[in-house]
């Protein structure tokens, strides 16, 4: 697993060079898009991380680039401004995660290891999650290697979950994740379908109610 | 009204005022010109007739031979002389003697004899007589013939006359306020155009005023406005670039001074530099949260001026993108953090609001022991929105609720990393956005409740794109 830093500022580039590399990633730093543009020609990432800020081309403009010469690799934002304006124009242009400075390490390795994941599915077809394996081609889990009995719908929406886990996932998202199979199904039967999968998934997940928000599936930093 | 406003110049008044008195004196001075040049022709008229008949009772003046002077006048013609609709008609012809020939002996005649016939006012039985003698030179003197008659046909077509010429003089002068008036509302129209130009406009734009439909007077004026919105503006843009610039330059070390302490953490074997390195984290973790406040702070004052500026935003849709990132915070202080959201339109700077319920719901989990609960609201009811956060924590002391809106301010209670900043930005952009702000205890008189209160864009201006500029539902009731 390979990842580019572009951050012009030595402490915070260093710092999350070092990060993801304690992490178990290979990671590379460069301080400006030309740089990162010259990299990413040469050698193949599975994520990069842009500074907004950046001297000359700055962030925005390179993931604008990026994009239009076809780059498909994750890439995660960092600003050290909030205006939401920058957040919206920055998802706009194909950004895919955005976090603001000064953020917490461990939130950083979080959001990357969720970009790794969701890139590797659509890649491969197949998500890790923690002890799960999801193979999204043939709709079927497996915890630790022992295939869990689910219905389409409980499959569905643990694929959503797993998809965004550490995010908040609404109500209103799981039912539109299994809505091909039904138009009649209200915001009250995803609670049931929930909790049937937590059933099945035993102690080996947890799939966080957040109480008028929806469910979380929490990262369990693996 | 007040008294100041009443004692504030108005042009249309001035003006009505200089144009009202001289067109009054004028009137005035032309109404007693027209009656006295149209009476005197009347007067002259009149007096002629009675000159007339003086001179028909003269002629039949005949002396007889002893040299006395007799009216040989039957008294058919007399009567006839003497009958008038509207008058009374007297008549007396006197002889050098002064002794009385024919008519009315007490009748009073003209005083002055230098013109002939000789006209004169006089009273005769208590009423006012317009008297016409004539002389007559006879042989044995002058015999004089009086004609009177009383004045009430000439006090009749005095008053018609009056009237007539009053009449049309107040008409002119009604016609030439009236033209004064609409000529002042025609001058003053591009006037009154600019003011509502002027007034409709938000306090974030600054665009000059269009220089085209200006009247020549006012040019100068607009000018001046203009540079001043040009210096408003630039002002307002060099301050949020000033901030933004300080954001950058104090977050970016700050990352990179957090990050590094992390690592640095989780290599340290040594418990005593962890410890040390951990206490330099926390205070890394202050400073980087009160830097993010008081930028916060600074910005929502430029708020009004600010290029994001007032967009319609459904309460429920911020809360829902907000809320989550505290999810993790929630879950290691043992609190269930949920919500309950209705959806509540509301005219409103989004950067802001989150920045509220960021502040409203980090307080809330700093304040709140294990096992309680943090709940975030919205809605609305009739004409109004709310936001509400509410906890199950200690609550703020009765006696502090007023306060802790202050900058700086921290309660006896106060916990965590706080910069007693929150509640001064959540009382800041309450205020920005005319919101009702009320602090107090939560359901059953425990914990905290913070709730806010906002005008609700009506269900028109729903069903307009998000995102749509409003201007004029921004625009601050007037004070």
């Amino acid at each position: 697993m390979r990842i580019l830093v572009i951050e012009d500022d030595q402490l915070v580039g260093d710092a999350v060079r070092r990060a993801l590399a304690l992490a178990g990633y290979a990671a590379d730093h460069v301080s400006t898009a030309e740089s990162a543009k010259a990299a990413l020609h040469a050698e193949s990432f599975d994520l990069a991380i842009v500074d907004i800020g950046l001297p000359g081309q700055d962030g925005l403009s390179l993931v604008r680039d990026l994009r239009r010469r076809g780059h498909r690799l994750p890439l995660l934002m960092l600003t050290a401004r909030d205006g939401l304006s920058e957040r919206v124009s920055a998802l706009d242009l194909g950004a895919d995660d955005y976090l603001t400075k000064p953020f917490q390490v461990a939130e950083l390795l979080a959001r990357c290891r969720a970009l790794v994941r969701r890139a590797n599915g659509i890649a491969s077809t197949r998500l890790a999650f923690g002890a799960f394996t999801l193979d999204l081609a043939r709709k079927e889990a497996s915890n630790d290697g022992v295939p869990l009995d689910l219905t389409r719908r409980e499959w569905s929406i643990l694929e959503c979950l797993v998809l965004n886990a550490g995010h908040v996932v609404s109500k209103e998202r799981l039912l539109s994740a299994i809505a091909s199979w039904s138009e009649e199904l209200t915001p009250n039967a995803i609670e049931v379908y929930v909790s049937r999968l937590r059933v099945k998934l035993g102690d080996s997940a947890v799939i966080r109610v957040i109480r008028g928000l929806g469910y979380r599936l929490d990262d369990c930093g693996g | 009204m007040t008294a100041a406003a009443e004692r504030t110049p108005s042009v249309r008044r001035q003006l009505l005022a200089l144009l009202l008195v001289p067109a009054i004196v004028v009137l005035l001075a032309g109404t007693v010109s027209d009656y006295a040049t149209s009476i005197s022709p009347v007067r002259d008229a009149y007096d002629q007739a009675l000159a007339d008949a003086a001179l028909a009772i003269a002629t039949n003046l005949r002396m007889d031979s002893n040299g006395s002077v007799a009216l040989e006048l039957p008294a058919a013609a007399i009567a006839l002389l003497r009958s008038d609709a509207v008058d009374s008609i007297y008549f007396r012809v006197s002889g050098p003697d002064g002794a009385i020939i024919a008519g009315d002996a007490d009748l009073p005649q003209a005083r002055s004899v230098a013109d002939n016939p000789a006209r004169d006012d006089a009273l005769y039985h208590g009423q006012p007589i317009r008297l016409v003698s004539y002389r007559s030179t006879t042989p044995s003197g002058a015999v004089i013939t009086t004609v009177a008659e009383t004045m009430h046909k000439r006090a009749h077509i005095r008053a018609r006359l009056l009237t007539t010429v009053l009449g049309v003089d107040l008409l002119e002068l009604v016609a030439i306020l009236g033209l004064a008036w609409l000529g002042v509302d025609l001058a003053l129209r591009p006037l009154l155009a600019l003011r509502d130009q002027i007034s409709r406009r938000s306090a974030s734009e600054l665009e000059p005023l269009a220089l085209s439909s200006v009247p020549a007077e006012v040019r100068t004026l607009v000018g001046a406005l203009n540079r001043l919105f040009r210096t408003i503006s630039d002002n307002s843009r060099m301050q949020r670039q000033f901030l933004e610039n300080a954001a950058h330059q104090l977050r970016t070390p700050l990352a990179g001074v957090q990050a590094q302490l992390e690592l640095m953490i989780a290599e340290e074997t040594m418990p005593v530099r962890r410890d040390r390195l951990t206490r330099t984290l926390g205070a890394t973790q202050r400073l980087a949260h009160t830097t993010r406040q008081l930028l916060a702070l600074a910005r929502s004052e430029h708020a009004a001026t600010d290029n994001e500026g007032f967009l319609v935003a459904d309460l429920a849709t911020l809360v829902e993108a907000t809320v989550p990132a505290h999810v993790s915070r929630a879950v290691s202080a043992g609190l269930d953090l949920g919500a309950e959201l209705q959806p509540a339109r509301i005219c409103c700077v989004q950067w802001l609001l989150a920045e509220v319920v960021n502040n409203l719901v980090d307080n809330a989990i700093t304040h709140t022991p294990a096992g309680g609960s943090v709940t975030v609201r919205c809605g609305a009811n009739g004409q109004t929105a709310f936001l509400e956060v509410e906890d199950t924590g200690p609550g703020i002391p009765r006696d502090e609720w007023a306060r802790v809106t202050s900058r700086f301010f921290r309660g006896r209670h106060a916990r965590g990393y706080g910069s007693g900043l929150g509640l001064a930005i959540v009382a800041d952009v309450a205020r920005l956005h005319d919101a009702h702000l009320s602090i107090g205890a939560g359901a059953g008189e425990r914990g905290t409740r913070v709730r806010l209160e906002f005008r609700r864009i009506a269900d028109v201006a729903t069903a307009q794109a998000p995102g749509t500029r409003l201007r004029n539902a921004v625009a601050k009731p007037a004070r």
